[in-house]
């Protein structure tokens, strides 16, 4: 199936309205992001607290507020997580002052008091302990009676039960009742009604948790702001060799045009914005300008088989002549990103938006802003960088392309 | 041709084989991050003043002994965590105070002695050591305190500004762990001259009149018999200020059962604590004796005769928390008190979920990435398909070689890999079919394709690679997971596109006359 060949569509005749409504796009980007408050800035960046806790039945969020607002932490972000069944809550609090180390101590405690209450205390709590601790209970207990065979066949016996216990328990995450542990291999019905008798079965457990103190949080920003800057004049430097500065100049036009749009639909969908969001973003960065090369690499060979082509008539050839091969390998990588973004899980889904939006953008910028960028660069700067008294004339004119 | 087909060919299955030898068998050899097999990471800061501070404290105790032996009765006081001065001295001691200078602290600190006090301030390098030395016992410390929980395959590392960055994977208990690290664990024997009192003020007013500077008031936590985590009700003791048998004179210390069956720990002393405990009982028999674990006293047993070498604690422990107090006995004190700047734990089953779902979008992206190259280019997507197969295994192979790290970002880094892989073969395949288009026999088309598109596709995939680089520079654990799959999928794709599509291109050609190439 092929597509796209010989298309002759001039795509350089309305760059001042492309140029005009990319810049409109950043604009709106950068309000949203900026102005409009809208960053949801991850821990990560901005230190806090963030714990997922998983519960054995439906978690209400408003009886968790109520909770947390006895600790002064009424503004704690509480949201559900996961699919419906899962029954996991994130709870998010922003830096406190002078706990460096966050509130996820107060957090879990005042969870536990509320939901186990007085008569759980003391206990071991079957959903959050170790398994040694486990073993330890069991082998307190006897319930299969191996102490006869001697303290150390006891011990080995009962450090595999409480194994094989908190096997199952991965699996899910916590046991929702005591039925679940019946019918574990390996866990006689005698040890877990002796679990039952001498441990509680709590309410909920710790499935993650995230605690960014303020000078991490700190310097996580100074590494992620870096990070970002020196790729950009990286690339730009990697160009300007391989090709001219005002290609380079092009490029990293469209790279920036492409992290500032990008960034504003990602802050007007509200996906909160941590680490792996970097990556994201500096992948982008990395293909954004893949994309762009490719179509200046085959402008560069173009200028060398006509010299005295005037360049703006270049760029539409290499363009058109690159139009399907730019096309095919975005949709190839949006496939890809798809299946990520459908079935990847909440955890990367902010990662693969990112991706996917950036591609759609990236490609729209490497035709319709890097070589206009580079085009106007150039009149007003002339090729390699050196400066005209005036700008000159634009369309039609048959200029020397110098190289 | 035949034969540069043959060696070409060789080459290929020859890595190949070692990617699959390398990745298989795939759960063992891949390592995977803490997001993905669950754990915790922790970046803790030791508080290298508190280390600084016990050795001017320890410093100025020891000049102030040697000066009292020398019947000289000055005190000293602390200026600074890095300094002390003395006071009582006078004109004639003053010499007596220089020569113990020269001998014990002149090493270590610099001198202003006057004829009525002086002044001693730590050298830089000596402080310098000293922090340095309190970073280092506290990764053993901690190191120590891990191995008895039995963590398998436990990184602690130190990292810049004094932190410690401690990886804990597949932890079942985060928050025993995390308390067993930082406690502190400093052990002392006190002589008990006066009390139970029920509150401060009253043991304050049997302090003495003046109050003996010798003597301070310590709180104990009664905790109820029957349920350990029961506090009771605290009390006050007077107690001795000289600490002379300490948790570093402890050989060993192990949890054990007391008399009522009740969770105790056993410790022995070695020699040297043996010959200070002997005596310290033994001159004071009758008194009761404090067992205080970093200033709150567990418990108060009377000495009823002399002991040498071993005793027991007792005092509302449960299994875990005596277990907890001999491994942290054993395993030594912390040089310096620690917080814990950054703490990152994954449940196992939110790494289990992780990995389920993302293998899972990996399988479809895959299989609609084939798809589409084979609605494509026909047949010779089948080429992009076998290179893209190709590029999976060497991936897979190289993660493995390199001892790379999964993480989830990382998986997500296959999967774009997966789709941006495909790129370098539609830069030929496309250029192809211009040449082809363009009037060009097959076989020249195929030349001239890869021969055009390679600047394309080394120049495209340099500029990722550059930004890969970043990524790695700047990010830790899951960021430089992805960083490490982005470089090495690329640089497979690179291989595969130029090298291995052309190979496969070639060996069609020559044993089929193609006059029509499907693509």
């Amino acid at each position: 199936m092929e597509l796209l060949r010989d298309t002759n569509i001039d795509f350089m005749k309305y760059r001042k309205f492309w140029i005009i409504v990319s810049l409109v796009l950043v604009g709106i980007g950068v309000f949203a992001v900026f102005f409009h408050g809208n960053l949801n800035v991850g821990v990560d960046f901005a230190g806090g607290t963030q714990l997922t806790l998983q519960f054995r039945e439906k978690p209400e969020t408003e009886r968790l507020r109520t909770i947390l607002s006895q600790h002064n932490l009424e503004d704690a972000e509480i949201t559900r997580f996961g699919t419906e069944d899962e029954n996991e809550v994130m709870i998010r609090t922003r830096l406190v002052k002078g706990k460096t180390e966050g509130t996820r101590d107060v957090i879990e405690k005042a969870v536990d008091k509320a939901y186990n209450g007085e008569q759980a205390a003391g206990k071991i709590d079957v959903n959050r302990v170790g398994a040694d601790g486990l073993a330890a209970l069991l082998l307190a207990a006897d319930p299969d009676n191996r102490k006869v065979q001697g303290e150390d066949a006891a011990r080995a016996h009962y450090a595999d039960v409480a194994k094989k216990i908190m096997d199952k328990r991965r699996e899910t995450g916590l046991f929702t009742s005591w039925n679940d542990l019946s019918g574990i291999p390996g866990a006689s019905p005698q040890a877990v009604s002796a679990l039952q008798q001498r441990a509680a079965l709590g309410a909920f457990t710790v499935t993650g948790v995230e605690n960014v103190g303020p000078q991490i949080g700190k310097e996580l920003r100074q590494q992620g702001f870096w990070a970002v800057a020196l790729s950009l004049l990286g690339m730009l430097v990697y160009i300007w060799i391989r090709f001219e500065l005002r290609f380079g100049v092009g490029a990293i036009m469209a790279c920036i045009h492409d992290v500032l749009v990008t960034l504003g639909l990602f802050a007007l969908f509200g996906f909160e914005f941590n680490l792996t969001t970097i990556a994201a973003f500096l992948t982008l960065i990395g293909y954004s300008v893949n994309d762009t090369v490719v179509i200046f690499d085959r402008i560069r060979e173009n200028m060398r088989k006509s010299r005295r082509k005037p360049l703006i008539e270049v760029m539409n050839e290499s363009i058109n002549q690159t139009l399907s091969r730019t096309l095919l390998t975005g949709g190839s990588t949006l496939l890809a990103l798809a299946a990520l973004l459908w079935l990847g899980g909440d955890v990367i889904r902010g990662f693969a938006f990112v991706m996917l939006v950036g591609i759609l953008v990236g490609t729209y910028s490497s035709i319709y802003v890097a070589s206009p960028f580079a085009l106007l660069w150039e009149q007003y700067f002339g090729a390699k960088g050196e400066r005209r008294a005036a700008p000159a004339r634009t369309d039609g004119e048959a200029q020397p392309v110098r190289r | 041709m035949k034969r540069n087909l043959l060696w070409r060919g060789l080459l290929i299955f020859s890595i190949l084989a070692a990617a699959v030898a390398a990745a298989l068998p795939l759960d063992k050899k891949i390592n995977l991050g803490l997001d993905l097999q669950g754990g915790m990471h922790l970046v803790l800061q030791v508080h290298t003043e508190d280390a600084v501070r016990a050795e001017t404290d320890g410093d100025m105790g020891l000049l102030v002994q040697q000066a009292q032996k020398e019947s000289l009765p000055i005190s000293g006081h602390r200026i600074s965590d890095t300094s002390f001065g003395i006071t009582g001295v006078t004109p004639e001691s003053r010499d007596k105070i220089s020569e113990l200078y020269d001998k014990y602290l002149k090493g270590g600190w610099d001198s202003d002695i006057r004829s009525d006090r002086a002044t001693f301030t730590m050298k830089s390098q000596y402080a310098t050591q000293t922090r340095q030395m309190a970073v280092s016992q506290a990764v053993q410390t901690i190191r120590n305190r891990i191995d008895a929980f039995g963590v398998t395959e436990p990184t602690i590392q130190e990292a810049s500004n004094n932190r410690i960055v401690v990886q804990l994977p597949g932890v079942d208990d985060p928050d025993r762990v995390r308390n067993l690290i930082k406690n502190t664990a400093f052990l002392e024997f006190r002589i008990v001259r006066n009390g139970p009192f029920p509150d401060r003020q009253a043991a304050l007013a049997n302090l003495g009149n003046p109050p003996s500077g010798d003597l301070e008031i310590l709180p104990e936590d009664v905790r109820d018999k029957a349920d350990a985590s029961k506090i009771l009700e605290t009390v006050y003791w007077v107690v001795d200020k000289q600490r002379t048998v300490t948790g570093r004179d402890l050989k060993n210390a192990r949890p054990s059962r007391g008399q009522l069956s009740e969770p105790i720990v056993e410790f022995s002393l070695n020699p040297e604590g043996a010959e200070k405990f002997s005596e310290l009982t033994g001159s004071n028999i009758g008194k009761p004796l404090a067992i205080v674990l970093d200033g709150r006293i567990v418990s108060a047993p009377r000495i009823n005769a002399r002991i040498r070498d071993s005793g027991i604690i007792e005092g509302g422990f449960t299994e875990e928390s005596a277990q907890d107090l001999s491994t942290v006995l054993r395993s030594g004190a912390l040089p310096a008190s620690i917080t814990y700047l950054e703490e990152r734990t994954v449940g196992p089953s939110l790494g289990r979920d992780s990995i389920e779902k993302s293998v899972l979008a990996g399988v479809v992206g895959t299989a609609l990435v084939v798809l589409y190259m084979l609605v494509i280019y026909n047949l010779s997507g089948l080429n992009a398909v076998l290179a893209l197969v190709l590029n999976i295994v060497l991936l897979f192979g190289g993660l493995a070689a390199f001892d790379a790290t999964l993480t989830l970002p990382g998986i997500a880094g296959v999967i774009l890999t997966i789709g941006m892989a495909v790129d370098a073969n539609v830069l030929v395949f496309e250029r192809i079919r211009e040449e082809l288009h363009a009037g060009r026999t097959v076989r020249s088309a195929i030349d001239l394709g890869f021969e055009k598109a390679l600047s394309s596709i080394v120049d495209g995939n340099v500029t990722t690679l550059i930004a890969a680089l970043f990524l790695f520079q700047f990010g830790t654990g899951p960021i430089r997971g992805f960083a490490v799959t982005l470089t090495i999928g690329l640089l497979a794709s690179m291989f595969t596109a130029v090298f291995v599509s052309r190979w496969m291109f070639d060996l069609v050609l020559s044993r089929f006359r193609i006059q029509k190439l499907s693509i």
